[in-house]
C-alpha cells in the first residue's frame, strides 16, 4: 500500500498567508491512513505493517486516547505527523483524531518540513473511505490482548 | 493467519546502540528500533507554535502536541511516549516545562527509511534547579483526575476509558463493524 502523498503547490498566496517563523510552508494533499505513531517506528509491538489497519485499531484508539502522536502514513510510507485537525489543534487525545482512527483518507493542508519531520496541519478532510486496511487477516490482532478473551 | 501474527510479535529489533546524545544516560532498553540511549538538554516546546507561530501561554494547556527542541543542535525532538507501559504519551509530563530549559533523559528510537529522524522516549525528565531527575510516568494519575469515574473501576484505564468503550461498541475491537468482529472472535477464540 505505498503511494503518494501529492503535494499541490496551491497558489503562493495561500502558502504565503500560513507562513510561520521556523519553517517554509507547502500546500499538501495526503491519501493514507490514520496511525499511532509510536508502535510505528518503535516496533514495540512488531514490524511496522502489523500495527496499521484492522489488527492494531483497538491498539491505536489506545495510543491515541492516551495522547500520543497520530500520523498520517501516506502510501509510499512517508509518515505526516498531525498538528492540526481540520482547524482543531487538540490532537493530544481529541475526540476528532480518536474518531478517525485507522481510516484511510484524503487531507488537504499545510506541509512544514524541519530535521526530517513531516508535520502536518490538517485544514480539510476531502474523503474517508473508512477503515480499508483488513490486516487481521494477515496478523490477527495486535497485541494480542487487545481483544479480551469472552467470559464464559 | 497465526504464523504471521507470530513473525509480527517477535520481529527482531535492532540492538541498543551508542549515540551522539548517549553520555551520561541511565535510560532503560525497551529493545526498540533503532534505540539509542540519549540524555540531553532541552527546551520544552509546542511543535504548532515553534513551527507556525501560533502560541498560546500554556503551550495548548495539554491539548497540543509538545516537543523537545535540543540545545545543542538546535533540532526539534518529537516526544512520542512517556516512562510507563501502557499506551501513554508523555505531554502530561512535559507541559509542567512549557518554555523552560530542561534536562532529559530516555531513548532515541527509529530506523525508517521513508522516515529518516528519531522520536524520543521520554524516560526521566529534570527541571530547571532540580537537583534529581523525576520519572515520565505522570499520564494515568492525569488520566485518573479526567475521568474519576473510570479511574474507580477494576482494571488498567485502557480497558475503562468511556470513549474507547464507545468507539468499540460502534465499531468493534477490528473497527470493522459489530457483525464482523462477532465472525472474527469466533474464530480468534475457537
Amino acid at each position: 500500500m505505498r503511494m503518494m502523498a501529492r503535494r499541490t503547490l496551491a497558489g503562493g498566496l495561500a502558502a504565503l498567508a500560513l507562513a510561520g517563523p521556523a519553517t517554509a510552508v507547502e500546500r499538501v494533499q495526503v491519501t493514507g491512513e490514520m496511525i499511532d505513531t509510536w508502535c510505528y517506528f518503535s516496533g514495540v509491538m512488531g514490524f511496522p505493517e502489523s500495527v496499521t489497519g484492522s489488527a492494531h485499531h483497538t491498539c491505536a484508539l489506545w495510543c491515541a486516547a492516551g495522547g500520543i502522536p497520530v500520523g498520517l502514513l501516506a502510501d509510499d510510507g512517508t509518515v505526516y505527523m498531525v498538528l492540526k485537525w481540520e482547524g482543531d489543534a487538540a490532537v493530544t487525545g481529541g475526540d476528532a483524531i480518536l474518531e478517525v482512527q485507522s481510516d484511510r483518507l484524503v487531507a488537504d493542508g499545510a506541509l512544514h518540513v524541519r530535521d526530517g519531520v513531516n508535520y502536518l496541519i490538517v485544514d480539510r478532510v476531502v474523503e474517508n473511505l473508512g477503515l480499508v486496511n483488513r490486516s487481521h487477516e494477515d496478523f490477527d490482532v495486535v497485541p494480542p490482548f487487545a481483544i479480551p478473551e469472552p467470559q464464559k | 493467519m497465526r504464523a504471521l501474527a507470530i513473525l509480527a510479535l517477535f520481529a527482531a529489533p535492532a540492538l541498543a546502540q551508542e549515540g551522539r546524545f548517549s553520555a551520561g544516560s541511565e535510560a532503560q532498553s525497551w529493545s526498540l528500533t533503532g534505540e539509542e540511549p540519549a540524555r540531553f538538554e532541552a527546551r520544552v516546546v509546542d511543535t504548532l507554535c515553534e513551527l507556525t507561530g501560533d502560541c498560546p501561554a500554556d503551550c495548548g494547556g495539554g491539548a497540543r502536541q509538545l516537543a523537545l527542541l535540543r540545545a545543542a543542535d538546535g533540532a526539534i525532538v518529537p516526544v512520542l511516549k512517556n516512562a510507563q507501559a501502557l499506551f501513554n504519551g508523555a505531554v502530561d509530563d512535559l507541559l509542567p516545562y512549557c518554555g523552560e530549559t530542561v534536562e532529559v533523559d530516555g531513548n532515541l528510537v527509529g530506523d525508517d527509511a521513508a522516515n529518516p529522524f528519531k522520536v524520543y522516549h521520554l524516560q526521566r525528565i529534570r527541571g530547571p534547579g532540580d537537583a534529581e531527575f523525576l520519572p515520565a510516568n505522570r499520564w494515568t494519575d492525569a488520566w485518573a483526575a479526567r475521568n474519576p469515574e473510570a479511574a474507580g473501576e477494576e482494571g488498567p484505564w485502557f480497558r475503562n476509558d468511556r470513549r474507547v468503550q464507545a468507539l468499540i461498541a460502534r465499531d468493534g475491537h477490528l473497527g470493522l463493524g459489530l457483525e464482523e468482529d462477532a465472525a472474527f472472535k469466533a474464530y480468534l477464540f475457537e
